[in-house]
């Protein structure tokens, strides 16, 4: 008579059960796991790439009115329609947006699951009056030939 | 006394019941997983069941189809009161990729209410293991 897996039964007397004990012992996601996306509004600068590739259109941009400092520019990241597929952050071109190990995303609430920011864009400086001057000469040339 | 010890008994184990409505499958194969033995979901004393008229927590996955709407709704008001539903992944919320076409009728929750909803494409069965937690804790509180 065999017995093949008296081995393994043996073993298994003694071993610890294959059941992780999560809520107790945490675990960490690994590394490259696309988790909940964290958005740099420092780096941002508005080109609006993001919105672009997006497939499920989770990410919206809304300007405000320019001022002389710049325009306020709110960035939403919505995790309730998001796939997770990097491709926001794989073409910001400032790498403002990273998706992190972090994979616990509950709520009880829809609107806990938004991600935002948002930064003055300045606008670029008038130009100087030396360069005006010059335009204008230009232009009188031309008006004369 | 009785029924205080079979309140009591009953938060303890709450039953899970399983709703498709569309779903590609994998928020489904991620919520299998944590029945198997490696997550193993009873040890919070949860069962997954295979009739509405049981559970106490209902786990939605999927976008909602047109197909699937009347008979999702119709599953869900078999549910006994107090229960707790659960939307898990990105189709039940809002429509993740589908939305805006012609056969989808997400978010779920211009229906019935939802009472929490796990973000993920699909989520990590450790994600959908703190959802049910919470899932439990909510259902403690609606049985007073």
């Amino acid at each position: 008579m065999k017995f093949p897996y008296a081995g393994n039964a043996l073993k298994d007397f003694f071993s610890k059960p294959s059941t992780e004990r999560y809520p107790k012992v945490k675990k960490e996601a690994p590394k490259g796991y696309r988790g909940k996306i964290s958005y740099d509004p420092e780096k941002c600068i508005a080109c609006g790439m993001c919105i672009r590739v997006c497939s499920p259109g989770a990410i919206t941009m809304t300007k405000g009115e320019k001022n002389d400092e710049g325009q306020l520019i709110e960035m939403k990241f919505n995790l309730n329609s998001c796939t997770f597929c990097q491709m926001c952050a794989d073409f910001c071109p400032r790498g403002a947006i990273k998706l992190t190990t972090q994979y616990s995303m509950i709520a009880t609430d829809k609107n806990e699951l938004v991600v935002s920011g948002s930064f003055i864009k300045k606008i670029p400086p008038k130009p100087t009056v030396k360069t005006v001057q010059q335009s204008k000469a230009k232009t009188e040339a031309s008006g004369s030939k | 006394m009785f029924d205080d010890i079979i309140t009591k008994s009953k938060v303890k184990s709450p039953w899970l019941y399983h709703l498709n409505t569309g779903s590609c499958n994998g928020c489904d194969i991620e919520l299998i997983s944590i029945l198997t033995p490696r997550y193993d979901v009873e040890r919070f004393g949860i069962k997954l069941t295979g009739t509405p008229r049981q559970a106490d927590i209902v786990v939605v996955t999927g976008p909602l189809t047109s197909q699937s709407k009347d008979r999702a709704l119709k599953v869900l008001s078999q549910v006994p009161d107090p229960k707790v539903v659960v939307s898990l992944g990105s189709c039940p919320m809002s429509g993740n990729v589908f939305k805006g076409s012609y056969s989808i009728e997400a978010p779920l929750d211009r229906f019935v209410d939802v009472d929490v909803s796990v973000a993920g494409c699909p989520p990590k069965p450790e994600a959908i293991i703190d959802g049910i937690i919470k899932a439990i804790e909510i259902l403690k509180d609606k049985r007073g």
